[in-house]
């Protein structure tokens, strides 16, 4: 391939897509923040909640699985003015981006929820443990250890996905990135370069995400 | 090892090679007869031109509602080719192969948007202009503006498509607006219309056909000759000048006598910015 990498050209930006990257942090943390929350709730109905609060968390799963965010956001984003809501792009792919985290979140705290054993509750009982003192000593501690991992692969799942974002006029990373590519046509170097703050980002979120599942759970995990 | 590996292969295939370069000499320069181009002549005697038009970009092409490619140039194709008095042959081409499809007579003209500029001049060759490309100021008819300057102000949002060629000047000579980049023209065009953005500078040709999915908005486009004029023409293969020279007195026909301006109004909606000035000489 006759051609040359120049990267002279691109590295002007990096302050520039380093505020992206940024952004793209903020968008990753909110949604998961937001999305765990909702997840937690929606779980808990799930498993203890009555029959028609049940029913209204499943039809909210089932179409937020079962629709591409893309798809979701673009309804927030450009639907909704039609009903007189109109949202900013952020606060469009933020809500986006909650809800949809919050559907598979719901799922995966629900397997949480599903995975106490009777046995374990009985032994901490005959054990003498009060009901507080099984929540706090038996229950907590083996829910944490079970959803620990899944919970952190969501969260690096969902910084890859706030790329959305650019298409709705957020100027993160990936929007950065196709701008810069516009400007000076150097598209390898400056993927390339976006490619490495994405695995920063993400690196970092596994090296962080590692040492907390180490030091509270004592979850053995690997970063690389 | 390899060396004697070589001479081995060589000796075991040697004419079989011989035999496939032979051939090679043969077919190259008959491919290379295949990819010239259909003069006038050859044109009128196979009774059918072939002309490459876009169906991505509407109105000047797109698919109509049994599925045909119509719209502004399949019409003029059409006038082109009845004054030829040839059969048309319509064929869908894309933006970035519609100059290989000219230039490896996959068809004879091809259209599509295709502005003169003086790099693509070296690969293909133009005929008279077809008509002008405008820029422009698009805004809601609420909130008009009437030049450039008077988009330069905190208070203002422009929204753009993400990537395109107004951005860096908007950036330089309109600091001060507020910019929203969107992936796309639909969901420029959205955001215009649902009040996002107060304005969008960008081409204007298509606009009045584009927004007239929303019936209840009101829009005001204002054309920025300033900005620069580009003209659109049809391409043929390089030195190809016995079609092109007839597709010129045929063009200045359709000028003349305003078939060209009217498909333009039946289509874009609208009178064209900025007339082709028509004159005789070429």
């Amino acid at each position: 391939m006759a051609y040359t990498l120049q990267f002279g050209q691109v590295t002007p930006y990096l302050g520039y897509l380093a505020g992206g990257a940024w952004l793209a942090l903020q968008l990753a943390a909110i949604g998961f923040v937001v999305g765990w929350a909702i997840g937690l709730v929606c779980a808990a109905i799930l498993h203890y909640g009555p029959w028609l609060p049940r029913k209204i968390v499943r039809a909210y799963v089932v179409f937020f699985l079962n629709t591409p965010l893309l798809v979701q956001i673009f309804f927030i984003y450009f639907a909704l003015p039609d009903w007189g809501i109109v949202l900013s792009s952020f606060q469009a792919v933020v809500i986006g981006m909650s809800l949809n985290a919050g559907a598979y979140l719901t799922e995966i705290q629900r397997a949480g929820f599903n995975s106490i054993r009777r046995e374990e509750i009985e032994a901490a009982e005959t054990l003498g443990f009060s009901r507080l003192q099984s929540i706090r000593h038996v229950i907590v501690p083996h829910i944490c250890k079970v959803l620990f991992p899944p919970l952190s692969n969501q969260y690096i799942i969902l910084t890859m996905t706030t790329s959305i974002a650019a298409i709705f006029g957020v100027e993160e990373l990936t929007g950065r990135t196709y701008n810069i590519n516009a400007q000076t046509f150097r598209a390898l170097e400056i993927f390339s370069i976006a490619a490495l703050y994405y695995v920063a980002l993400t690196l970092v979120a596994s090296a962080a995400l590692y040492s907390i599942g180490r030091y509270f759970f004592r979850i053995k995990g690997k970063v690389f | 090892m390899f060396k004697s590996r070589i001479r081995g292969f060589l000796q075991v295939n040697g004419l079989r090679i011989m035999a496939l370069l032979g051939a090679l000499g043969v077919a190259l320069p008959g491919m290379a007869d295949l990819a010239a181009a259909k003069s006038l002549d050859d044109i009128l005697k196979a009774r059918e031109i072939r002309i490459g038009v876009n169906p991505t970009l509407p109105p000047r092409a797109l698919f109509n509602d049994k599925n045909e490619i119509d719209g502004f140039e399949p019409d003029l194709a059409k006038a082109l080719a009845e004054k030829l008095g040839v059969k048309l042959t319509l064929v869908a081409v894309g933006s970035p192969d519609r100059i290989p499809f000219v230039a490896s007579d996959k068809v004879d003209l091809v259209m599509g948007a295709m502005s003169r500029t003086s790099e693509r001049a070296k690969v293909i060759d133009f005929s008279a202009p077809i008509h002008s490309e405008n820029y422009g100021i698009i805004s809601l008819a609420s909130k008009p503006f009437a030049k450039l300057s008077d988009l330069n102000n905190e208070a203002i949002t422009l929204v753009q498509v993400r990537g395109t060629t107004a951005i860096p000047y908007i950036q330089k000579n309109i600091p001060k607006a507020k910019l929203l980049l969107l992936d796309n023209y639909n969901d420029r065009d959205r955001a215009l219309a649902q009040g996002r953005a107060d304005a969008s500078f960008d081409g204007i040709d298509a606009v009045a056909y584009r927004l007239k999915i929303f019936p209840n908005v009101k829009f005001n486009i204002v054309p920025v000759p300033e900005w620069g004029v580009t003209y659109s023409s049809f391409g043929v293969a390089k030195g190809n000048y016995s079609l092109r020279d007839w597709v010129n007195i045929a063009l200045y026909e359709l000028h003349s006598t305003g078939v060209v301006e009217q498909l333009w109004e039946k289509w874009f909606l609208k009178p064209m910015d900025t007339k082709v000035p028509v004159t005789p000489y070429f």
